[in-house]
């Protein structure tokens, strides 16, 4: 074992790790509101807003995301009529990936708030968007935590699927150091080390809030 | 006579396939507390809210102070005159008991922070739990959290009160506490509609008695006369099963 070759290396290693974060972070921040307009989509009572949700959310999580990413790199230059370059992409294939996946924790996160409690606000003169800000979401919000935290780590952990267009993040980096140096083992271990340590920390703090939602 | 402060008139409400309320026309006057009762399903709790349009009827009106609930532009203003208690108290759980009250106060009234807190304190008094104004309701038994539900609904200034089965979810020791509260509005003079199977409370607190049965109301009698003399033979029936006369 020659662990040496990760402190050579380490600079191009840490630069692909950055990538990862950049992207899973990007994904989270787009994702997120475009999931929160789609859940309220899904538990709208006008059938034309609920069924195009429905089918949206059903026909991301019944495919692979790797698949998805396939087919918006090749569907995006075809349909904006110019390449967007691999980042773009990938961007964009996880974004409407992982917004499904988002959108269902949302939706069960509005939902796990009794609709008493609705009525409960407007029976007190509340109008529907006050009773929605300050009654629901909030409950919501902090019911879906766990899950949503939970959900970031995966996203975390999808980046990976970004090595298929080519793209440097954090694996990919690591696959191209064990080309040159032919030391995988090492190479392989110090990067699932670094996945463990950022999932981990993750997933105990979903397991934490999820202690604190049950208390209260 | 002066006019009545709810006028119900030819009032339906379907379930889908299913009818709830069936033509439904009463009136209820200021003042007043009326206890609404009859067999699951008979339609009480749905008659209730329509009241304040929590569930929106098919067909004809209920009249507010005269003015139509299907027609009033602005429901939430409306609402904010009508008290609503619920069977299971439907506190909101993120906030303290001092914000729930001062809630809708606040927000739908418009008073100030200081305002609001005032007169929820002073209603936190009346209804004996003042000390538990800055907890959260998980911390509460459930006699004072819908004795908290009870002051938060007061907390509109309202001209009208209403109760679903306040004590349906109560373990029998906290019932009587409940009751108490309600008793003591309803000695001041609170206009009450109450959804309730407490025949003791019925009996003792209420002006009249509406029994419903099938999404009609069968009878509707002054409190004492409807139990010395109930006149259909579905009511008798309800009140033999209710008040355990085997």
């Amino acid at each position: 074992m020659d662990w040496s070759v990760i402190a050579t290396h380490l600079p191009f290693l840490m630069k692909g790790l950055w990538m990862s974060v950049k992207l899973a972070t990007l994904v989270v921040i787009f994702a997120f509101p475009l999931a929160c307009l789609i859940a309220v989509g899904r538990i709208s009572s006008r059938s034309w807003i609920r069924y195009p949700s429905a089918i949206f959310v059903n026909t991301m999580r019944s495919n692979p995301l790797i698949l998805i990413v396939f087919w918006f790199f090749f569907l995006v230059p075809i349909i904006i009529g110019r390449p967007v370059g691999d980042f773009a992409s990938v961007m964009i294939g996880f974004i409407v990936f992982f917004s499904a996946y988002f959108t269902e924790i949302i939706r069960s996160g509005i939902q796990s708030v009794g609709r008493n409690q609705i009525q409960a606000g407007l029976s007190t003169g509340l109008t529907y968007f006050q009773t929605m800000r300050m009654i629901v979401l909030p409950q919501a919000l902090r019911n879906m935590m766990p899950a949503l935290i939970t959900e970031c780590v995966i996203v975390f952990q999808g980046t990976t699927i970004a090595y298929v267009v080519g793209l440097r993040e954090f694996l990919n980096s690591t696959f191209l150091i064990t080309e040159i140096t032919l030391r995988p083992a090492e190479l392989y271990t110090f990067a699932a080390i670094v996945y463990f340590v950022v999932c981990f920390a993750g997933s105990s703090l979903a397991r934490q809030m999820e202690k604190r939602k049950v208390r209260t | 006579m002066s006019d009545p402060l709810v006028d119900i008139r030819d009032l339906s409400l379907w379930y889908e396939k299913f009818k709830a309320l069936d033509n439904i026309s009463t009136s209820f006057t200021a003042g007043k507390c009326v206890v609404i009762c009859g067999p699951s399903g008979s339609g009480k709790s749905s008659l209730l809210r329509c009241v304040n349009r929590l569930e929106d009827f098919q067909e004809g009106d209920v009249y507010f102070e005269g003015q139509s609930l299907r027609e009033c532009p602005n429901i939430a203003s409306l609402r904010s005159n009508i008290g609503m208690v619920f069977q299971h108290f439907e506190l909101y759980p993120h906030m303290t008991i001092l914000d729930n009250i001062t809630l809708a106060p606040r927000h739908a009234k418009g008073k100030s922070k200081a305002d609001a807190e005032a007169l929820a304190l002073t209603l936190l008094e009346r209804v004996d739990i003042v000390d538990q104004a800055h907890k959260h309701p998980a911390e509460l038994s459930g006699g004072q959290q819908q004795r908290a539900a009870i002051a938060r609904a007061l907390a509109l200034e309202p001209k009208l009160m209403l109760f679903d089965e306040p004590t349906s979810a109560l373990d029998p020791e906290m019932i009587v506490e409940v009751l108490r509260a309600m008793r003591d509005l309803a000695n001041d003079g609170m206009t009450m509609l109450v959804v309730t199977h407490e025949m003791g409370f019925a009996r003792e607190v209420s002006d009249e008695i509406v029994f419903m049965d099938e999404g009609k109301i069968v009878e509707r009698k002054e409190t004492n006369d409807f139990f010395s003399n109930p006149h259909s033979k579905r009511a008798q029936d309800f009140l033999d099963r209710i008040l355990m006369k085997i």
